[in-house]
């Protein structure tokens, strides 16, 4: 066990006593008494819910051309939407997999709703490019079904691999979830007073008893389980970089991409855990459990996958120029000069810019100003992404079709509502299920020799 | 209503670990814990065998990236085979992206499918829950369980070393 050295938060505050803990947490959920601002804020999301419906039912009825995509860019904010959220979602797994399998006592009060929020940003991430199909009817076509086409997908094409890699993820990410739900469903099983929430939990916790022999079994498959997230993760935003480096568009066609993918990945969930952490934290009063050791940690992990995707800004023009090929370096000073410019300098100036800030303890340590920063951060890497889409098919090889993505509102309509039904299914996880693991703490505070 | 065992209560982990060291060394055997989370120490003393799940993860994980690579084999080669320019129809390194994913689904099935059918879960029933004391809510009980069905087992005998052990509360649990 890790001590925390003299001048960094503690990982666990103060003292606790077991039934506290799992009455602090379950409590949450059971009373149902939440804060007059949390359902004001549920009422907002659920707007956006209201206009992400809307926009798709239109985006169906009118055809993809209504979210302004043409020839020469047929790949819009439908991808980079895309991409952004499947990052946001990797940062779940990363804290929840790989902290368990590196031992890191931090992770006990975060990893649940992280993994939550992966959840339900591979559930946004997945609408899109079936949304993108044009004919989203149809999306089953990728997958292997005997069928009266007589057709098989093509396997060789990076399309097919991604509808494999986030069906996957999807998949083992809420096994994941659910698995480390077990043992808390118990708890709320046996908090519950009123006869529904009795059965609902009841039902959900399959008879979870904490019996020793079950506990033996349930550690090692939960780790094992874990191991096999962490190869998962990468291999999921690496294949979906591979949708892009296996075309030979220029800006499109480079090996960085796929590390290069996974640090953004990492840098955006980050973001996106501490843009959810922060005022999870301050609203329910449980400082003491999600600590500023955690958000510390977080920003330091923010700040590392930074200079990952700062190399891979340097190594993308870098190549673009020794390529020696003419398209690559007009589409590279195009993207920096074009008409993306303003773009592509915000996002250098908040990826790479103000991510710096996190170097001082004092900035990661000021909740209010970290909390801006991952802001920043969420809204520098959709640019990336966005931009990443955009500028090659924009500036390709036949300069007199180069042409412009123009924005509608309908981009929008889709993207703000994506984002409102992401915290409309948090708030409706926060209030229906344990958003800090129970047995965890527990057991943290156990080893910790902090129980009273 | 036969007896299925006697639970004992304790008020914290280490009491648990000490008297169930303490009945084994008495020579019991049937006996479980439950505690509310997970105790290293109880595997050894109440003898849990090592779990064999491993090696189901391990199967599991083979099997479904051998069955969708033979799928995709099958599906080129013998179902669909289209000649693209003389390139060979069965060209696996496209086709190992898709058996590595389904090789890590089917891994994670079998491991989350397999836990739950090793530990008899779902089990909405277990005669544990008849215990009034017995509540996995509180989460400061730490509960030990010997059968009914123990040869050592006897009634008096067993509920008084289950005190001197230090338990707080011993019950007796209808089956």
């Amino acid at each position: 066990m890790a001590k925390a050295s003299a001048d960094s938060p503690a990982v666990l505050r103060g003292r606790h006593d077991f039934p506290e803990i799992s009455g602090r947490i379950g409590s949450i959920v059971l009373n149902g008494r939440l804060p007059r601002h949390f359902w004001t804020a549920f009422f907002l999301c659920f707007l956006l819910v209201l206009l992400l419906l809307y926009s798709i039912t239109y985006l169906i009825a009118v055809g993809v051309g209504a979210y302004g995509i043409d020839i020469p860019v047929a790949w819009g904010t439908m991808i980079s939407n895309f991409v952004w959220w499947i990052g946001i979602g990797h940062a779940g797994t990363l804290i929840s997999a790989v902290l368990l399998l590196l031992r890191q006592p931090w992770r006990a009060s975060i990893n649940r709703f992280a993994e939550a929020m992966t959840l339900f940003a591979v559930a946004m991430a997945g609408l899109f490019p079936i949304l993108h199909l044009g004919r989203p009817w149809f999306f089953y076509w990728l997958l292997p079904l005997p069928n009266v086409h007589m057709h098989w997908p093509q396997w060789r094409s990076p399309l097919v691999w991604d509808f494999a890699a986030i069906a996957t993820y999807a998949t083992v990410s809420l096994l994941f979830w659910y698995m480390g739900l077990l043992p808390d469903l118990a708890v709320l099983r046996d908090r519950a007073r009123s006869r529904p929430a009795q059965l609902f939990y009841g039902i959900l916790a399959l008879g979870w008893r904490g019996s020793a022999y079950h506990w033996s079994r349930y550690t090692i498959v939960y780790f094992l389980i874990a191991a096999l997230a962490t190869p998962l993760v990468v291999s999921v935003h690496s294949i979906v970089s591979l949708d892009f480096t296996f075309a030979i568009t220029p800006g499109y066609h480079s090996t960085i991409f796929p590390p290069y993918f996974v640090a953004g990945a990492l840098l955006s969930g980050f973001a996106m855990v501490l843009t959810i952490a922060i005022p999870l934290r301050w609203a329910f009063s449980i400082e003491d459990l999600i600590t500023l050791r955690h958000m510390d940690n977080a920003a330091k992990l923010m700040i590392a996958a930074g200079m990952v995707v700062a190399y891979g800004y340097v190594s993308e023009a870098f190549f673009a120029w020794y390529s020696g090929e003419p398209y690559e370096r007009a589409m590279m000073a195009q993207r920096a000069l074009g008409p993306y410019s303003p773009l592509f300098w915000t996002m250098l100036s908040l990826n790479c810019g103000v991510l710096q800030l996190l170097w001082f303890r004092r900035v990661r340590r000021n909740m209010p100003l970290l909390f801006a920063i991952a802001i920043a951060i969420n809204i520098g890497m959709w640019i990336e992404r966005y931009i990443i889409v955009v500028t090659g098919p924009s500036r390709d090889y036949l300069p007199t079709s180069w042409g412009e993505q123009s924005l509608t509102w309908l981009d929008f309509g889709i993207l703000f509502g994506s984002i409102g039904t992401f915290f409309a299914l948090v708030f409706l996880f926060i209030r229906i299920l344990p958003a800090i693991t129970i047995f965890e703490v527990e057991e943290l505070a156990e080893e910790e020799g902090k129980v009273r | 209503m036969s007896l299925y065992g006697l639970m004992a209560v304790f008020a914290d982990p280490e009491a648990l670990v000490e008297a169930a060291r303490g009945m084994r060394e008495r020579g019991y055997r049937h006996m479980d814990a439950f505690s509310p989370f997970p105790m290293k120490e109880l595997d050894e003393i109440l003898e849990i065998p090592p779990t064999r799940l491993p090696w189901a993860v391990l199967a599991g994980g083979i099997a479904g990236a051998a069955l969708v690579y033979t799928l995709i084999w099958y599906s080129v080669e013998i179902d669909y085979p289209i000649n693209v320019g003389g390139r060979p129809l069965h060209s696996w390194p496209p086709f190992v992206v898709i058996a590595f994913e389904a090789g890590i689904l089917g891994a994670a099935l079998a491991g989350f499918l397999g836990m739950l059918a090793a530990n008899g879960l779902p089990r909405y029933y277990h005669p544990i829950f008849n215990a009034e004391r017995f509540t996995y809510a509180r989460g400061g009980r730490f509960y030990l369980l010997v059968e009914a069905d123990d040869p050592k087992y006897r009634k008096g005998v067993t509920k008084g070393q289950l005190t001197r052990l230090g338990a707080e509360i011993v019950e007796e649990v209808e089956a």
